[in-house]
């Protein structure tokens, strides 16, 4: 059987290791196969069945790329060459006969193991990430000690070997050993300000907002718990009917779905800033999409890379595959400096002729019925503040028409449906209006000071446009369910959440440990994960190095490099036990100091009786002395022990030989 | 070109050290490192890593990427420190016969408080073979060597290595001891044994009686015939005694060189030590005659390798 001590063992242990780190990304078959390999390879090692042959190995090689490139398309990408180098490597376990093949598949769990570094990167794996790195890093201890099979001679077994324990241990120690260096280098090795290459689309559900809205689209959301993005504001956070968080601005209406239109011959307008200038640092989640997110109205794109559309939405070149921060500034309170353009009127005032025909004579009466379209806002949330509309999350399923069967028939609803119904009011009755999706709020965290926005927090509003003032924040929403505002969708509706969110939300100790976690976790994503091109130049000047001078670094580095080189060679350290001197024997040797001074040194060979012998016979006049003392140095130091005196005694025989004057001869 | 290179570095690290004198420690200044393929391959590895990380601007990916960096140079020193110190006591070949496998004894010392682990030792660029030496301990290594012809043969150098513990580095030393080891000719020829007529052995002529009785008992040696063995003694837990037989029966030769006269001088030798071991075998006391060798009639262990010296050196040294 097979014994995990061995080679093949730990060959197997990495590589398990490695797929594990794997296995909620690959689809079941890649895993399915790999663990098969590696069935396959232990079997045989049991001598249950053979080893297939080199035809045989090529054969399943080929198939598995061939299955690889049927479902990807391609053999190029993160995600293909995981796959690839996932099922090779267990293809290899079937030729690991040489040390050289063990080397290789443990090689290759550590290039997983980096795989897996850059598409999962939350702290709470990096436990695992280390677990692999010691696995893998034990791996060579063992493979390395084990005697490659037909090579000279067996090892003497004699002494007790170095087992899997002791390359745990080694393997452990020289990790945390290195870890000085490694900091070091993470600090101030050279970060790239760009990419080499253009980083592929990583595969991946998409999450959060999408770019359409059709009635109940959005409670599929708000059932979610995941977060969105954490928002940290410099200085003082916008009151909470202010949260309004801009995503996707859905211009179109077919008669039940919202969607963005791809007109692009907008003006921006130029806007006047009424209220206080919010500043913020926003780390966004991956969420596979191209939607960056902004307090209300965003001053200006935080990034080159992303784009500011005329709806004041955030739109990146690249999806978000990884967490991503950035610094914005925004307003919440604007007005417009110019008129609405006749193409924007148009866009914004369309609405498809044979939908919904109640409610657009319904519209024109409301308008016929007041003097402005401020009035007619005003009128028109009235009447759905009054008119026995119900919140719910579980709205009964709307028809074809929908805003007519929500207005006059069900009456229950949620944020889209009231966005959706406002604003298909405002439009019939020819006021500039549309759709904005984004999210509502924010959960503080006081551990972290910054609040967390869940994709539970996921809310739909309108804009109209007011002559004079210009887009105006309409939400039908607070109207019928003011509390909204204020609470998070989770406090109104508890029962609309995933049942992760009611457990947390019903246990108050777990939602502050939660807090604390999450805070740990942003200081994590801030902080290490985060860790750029930027933060180190920041990091070099508050150093005191305001320019990176190469020549400077490289030989800080040197230096910090030999310190710690000397430092782990000092650990490391192997020398003999050297036992110190005692007292009694630092003594003895200032005796024989002396003595060979004058020409009588004290021969190796030599213990303290024969020296007396010698010294009496080449120098007469030196031995009654010397005698004594060498004859009291071999009482304390062989003699019956004398607990009582022996200190005293050495003491005396220190003094002594301190006494003692010789002159040459 | 492997060959020359190889040349090339020996002679430069011979005149580099000089000869050495056993017991040795291994300093500083004679061990050479560099990384092994293994290493290599895991550097060009740690290179992929690099770039995967800076491209991603992945800071766990980079981060593992300098660890395993760090791990990569603290293995350096690992491997370096495990065969730093070490020491060679002695280093020993006994006699052999050629075309016998041969046997070099190393005695390996470790003065260190922590043992050291997969200690190779090769005679020059032969396989190597590895050994632990434990913490304060000896351990002997026998190293193969092959001996093609008899005479001396003389091993230039040792070979200590050491990939221990990640088998990512390879640290090794030259120890350049004189050492010599006796190659007896090949025991070969199928010529039948002559007798030195009329004379019997000096036993009878001590006057002690009984064809199969033994005089003696003496310890077991390297060489003695198992058919010579105290086994019964043995059985009863006794150490290996040998029995010295009277051997009555024994017979006393004295083999001559010269009456050899149809073969060549290797031949011979051969023939002749054939003879002498053959001869041993028997109980039989004998003496040999070479040009300008005498070695009066005797039997024993120490007779023998005298004979069997006598026939490698013979030409080759002034005897």
């Amino acid at each position: 059987m097979l014994k995990v001590s061995t080679p093949l063992g730990w060959t197997t242990l990495a590589l398990v290791g490695a797929l594990v780190l794997h296995v909620d990304r690959m689809p079941l078959w890649v895993s399915a196969l790999g663990i098969a390999l590696l069935a396959w390879r232990m079997a045989a090692s049991a001598r249950a069945i053979a080893l297939p042959g080199k035809f045989t190995r090529a054969f399943v090689a080929f198939a598995l790329v061939g299955t690889v490139f049927a479902f990807l398309h391609t053999l190029n990408g993160l995600q293909a060459g995981t796959w690839m180098l996932a099922l090779m490597c267990s293809v290899k376990m079937l030729e690991t006969r040489q040390r050289r093949d063990q080397y290789i598949v443990v090689g290759g769990a550590l290039f997983l193991l980096l795989t897996a570094c850059l598409v999962r990167q939350s702290l709470l794996r990096t436990p695992l990430y280390i677990a692999e790195t010691w696995i893998c890093c034990s791996a060579f201890a063992v493979i390395a000690y084990t005697p490659a099979p037909g090579t000279v001679g067996a090892r003497e077994r004699l002494v007790p070997g170095f087992d899997s324990r002791s390359a745990i241990l080694l393997a452990g120690r020289a990790l945390l050993y290195s870890l000085p260096l490694a900091v070091v280098l993470f600090l101030v090795f050279p970060r790239l300000p760009g990419a080499f290459w253009a980083l592929p689309r990583t595969e991946g559900a998409e999450t959060g907002l999408s770019d359409t809205m059709s009635p109940g689209s959005i409670s599929q959301l708000t059932s979610s718990y995941d977060i969105a993005f954490r928002v940290r504001f410099d200085g003082a956070a916008p009151p909470p009917r202010e949260r309004y968080w801009r995503g996707p601005v859905l211009h179109k209406f077919d008669g039940y779905t919202w969607s963005r239109s791809f007109t692009s011959a907008y003006r921006t307008q130029s806007l006047e800033y009424l209220g206080p200038a919010y500043r913020y640092h926003l780390s966004l989640e991956p969420s596979q999409q191209r939607w960056w997110f902004s307090l209300d109205t965003v001053d200006a794109s935080p990034n080159h890379r992303v784009f500011l559309t005329y709806d004041y939405e955030l739109i990146s070149s690249d999806p978000v595959t990884s967490l991503t921060t950035y610094d914005a500034v925004s307003h919440t309170q604007t007005r417009a400096t110019q008129p609405l353009s006749r193409l924007a009127r148009r866009v914004d005032t369309d609405l498809p002729k044979e939908r919904n025909p109640r409610s657009q004579q319904l519209a024109q009466e409301m308008r016929g019925r007041v003097d402005s379209d401020m009035a007619y806002v005003t009128a028109v949330l009235e009447f759905l503040r009054t008119g026995g509309f119900v919140y719910s999350l579980t709205p009964p399923l709307l028809n074809y028409d929908s805003v007519d069967d929500f207005l006059f028939n069900t009456r229950s609803g949620f944020c889209g449906h009231y966005a959706s119904a406002f604003v298909n009011l405002m439009r019939a009755a020819n006021v500039p209006a549309h759709v904005v999706t984004g999210y509502l709020g924010g959960e503080w965290n006081p551990v972290g000071g910054y609040f967390i926005v869940r994709q539970s927090d996921a809310h739909s509003w309108a804009e109209v446009w007011v002559d004079g003032k210009g887009w105006l924040r309409v939400d039908p929403t607070a109207v019928v369910e003011p509390e909204r505002l204020t609470r998070g969708m989770l406090d109104l509706l508890p029962q609309a959440g995933s049942a992760e969110a009611r457990l947390v939300r019903s246990w108050p100790s777990l939602t502050e440990m939660l807090q604390r976690w999450d805070a740990v976790n942003t200081w994590w994503n801030d902080h290490v994960l985060k860790f750029d091109y930027r933060s180190q130049l920041n990091l070099l000047s508050r150093l005191g190095i305001p320019s990176p001078d190469v020549t400077l670094l490289a030989w800080a580095f040197a230096i910090l490099l030999s310190i710690w080189l000397l430092w782990i060679a000092w650990q490391f350290g192997r020398g003999p036990t050297l036992r110190r001197p005692d007292r009694l024997a630092k003594a003895y040797a200032r005796l024989c100091g002396k003595l060979a001074r004058v020409g009588v040194p004290r021969s190796a060979h030599e213990g303290p009786l024969a020296y007396a012998d010698s010294v009496s016979s080449s120098r007469p006049d030196l031995a009654q002395g010397v005698r004594t003392l060498l004859v009291r140095y071999a009482e304390l130091r062989y003699g019956a022990p004398r607990a009582e005196s022996r200190a005293d005694d050495i003491a005396g025989f220190e003094r002594d030989v301190a006494r003692l004057t010789v002159s040459k001869a | 070109m492997r060959q020359f290179l190889r040349k090339r570095m020996a002679d430069w690290v011979r005149r580099r050290q000089g000869v050495d004198t056993l017991p040795l420690t291994l300093q500083r200044r004679r061990l050479y490192i560099l990384p092994t393929r293994a290493g290599l391959g895991f550097l060009v590895l740690l290179l992929f890593m690099l770039i995967a990380g800076l491209n991603y601007a992945n800071s766990l990916a980079l981060f593992l990427t300098f660890l395993l960096g760090g791990f990569v140079m603290v293995t350096m020193q690992l491997c370096h420190r495990n065969l730093l110190g070490t020491t060679v006591y002695a280093a020993a070949a006994a006699p052999t016969f050629a075309l016998r496998p041969g046997n070099l004894r190393v005695t390996l010392g470790n003065i260190s408080t922590l043992p050291r682990y997969g200690i190779e030792s090769a005679v020059s660029y032969d396989p190597t073979l590895a050994t632990d030496v434990p913490a304060q301990g000896r351990q002997e290594v026998d190293l193969p060597v092959a001996a093609a012809k008899r005479g001396i043969l003389t091993i230039d150098r040792l070979r200590l290595t050491s990939s221990h513990p990640f088998g990512l580095f390879r640290a090794w030393t030259w120890v350049h001891a004189p050492l010599e080891m006796l190659v007896y000719p090949r025991p070969h020829g199928s010529l039948s044994m002559p007798t030195e007529s009329g004379r019997k052995s000096g036993v009878q002529s001590r006057g002690e009686a009984g064809a199969d009785e033994w005089h003696s008992l003496r310890p077991f040696r390297d060489g003695d015939s198992p058919r010579q063995v105290d086994w019964k003694a043995y059985a009863r837990e006794a150490p290996l005694l040998v029995k010295e037989y009277s051997a009555a029966g024994a017979e006393l030769r004295v083999f001559h060189f010269d009456r050899l006269p149809n073969l060549d001088t290797e031949a011979r030798l051969e023939q002749l030590a054939r003879w002498v071991v053959d001869a041993e075998e028997h109980g039989d006391r004998y003496g040999l005659e070479l040009p300008g060798v005498h070695i009066a009639p005797d039997r024993g262990t120490d007779h023998r390798h005298q004979c069997l010296a006598a026939l490698a050196l013979h030409g080759l040294r002034d005897a």
